[in-house]
């Protein structure tokens, strides 16, 4: 199967300075061929994947592994799509924002928001998870299904390594409850 | 249209091409590299951020895949977006 996603690394410190076409023949080197490799940001470096490999967990884990081989102590920013506002989702699924926002508006149990302010954002897989289990009135992907999942496991991840033990067990114990 | 070599692949050159025609610069030089794809816009509000400069492969592992990649970049540019709108909107008033 092949799955599409993008991955976002921040450069570590020992290749500042080092040039973006000996960072992008690195990772020509360590199988990121299947990749559209962005270098327009200074400091980071966005790969656009489209990797082949038996499940979406496969395709993000070689992914990573094979960034990280090219480059080590590169830091992962965000895997996508996991972090979507509703035109993105729109998009993704083929119709048009003001139809997801009718959605949104007629059912209560449309999936919250894990930001609401002047925009809003979801966690992808959330929104798909629940127009999926809606009648087959949208047809969606499993492949994309399985890749958001997986994003926003990474994602979820990533920013877990800044949970301070001790406030993490006080939280939990009232938020998860 | 520009005097550059073509690119080896004919899915990706035709890409590439997709890629001019929007105003893109292409330009040639690397190994496991072949070229890059620049942005023409660059401004504060662009969301490709990183996509803005694309990295092509001499060979990529799917053709295919990599022509779609370069051709989504464009179509996803927020500016180029903003500004087909903006054309739309005026051609349909006049």
């Amino acid at each position: 199967m092949e799955y599409e996603f993008t991955l976002k690394f921040k450069l570590p410190t020992a290749d500042a300075s080092t040039s973006t076409d000996s960072l992008v023949e690195r990772l020509g080197a360590a199988e990121c061929d299947d990749a559209l490799v962005g270098v327009g940001q200074p400091g980071r470096v966005a790969l656009s994947f489209t990797r082949e490999a038996k499940s979406a967990s496969d395709a993000i884990l070689s992914a990573i592994k094979d960034v990280l081989r090219a480059i080590p102590g590169a830091r992962l920013i965000e895997a996508a799509p996991d972090y979507v506002g509703l035109t993105d989702v729109a998009e993704l699924v083929g119709v048009t924002r003001q139809n997801m926002r009718k959605l949104m508006a007629a059912h209560l149990d449309f999936p919250s928001p894990v930001h609401e302010g002047s925009s809003q954002v979801w966690h992808l897989e959330s929104v798909l998870r629940w127009l999926a289990g809606r009648d087959g009135s949208y047809p969606i992907d499993q492949r994309l299904l399985d890749v958001a999942y997986i994003t926003m496991q990474c994602n979820l991840t990533n920013e877990a390594r800044r949970l301070e033990p001790l406030h993490h067990s006080r939280i939990r114990k009232w938020v998860t409850a | 249209m520009s005097s550059r070599a073509k690119h080896p692949k004919k899915e990706v050159e035709e890409a590439l091409r997709y890629a001019e025609e929007a105003g893109s610069r292409v330009s040639v030089g690397g190994s496991h590299a072949w070229g890059k794809v620049y942005c023409p816009y660059d401004d504060e509000e662009c969301r490709c951020g990183e996509f803005c400069i694309a990295s092509v492969w001499s060979t990529p592992k799917n053709a295919g895949n990599h022509a779609r990649q370069i051709k989504r970049v464009v179509d996803n540019c927020t500016t180029r977006k903003r500004h087909l709108q903006a054309a739309q909107k005026k051609a349909v008033s006049e």
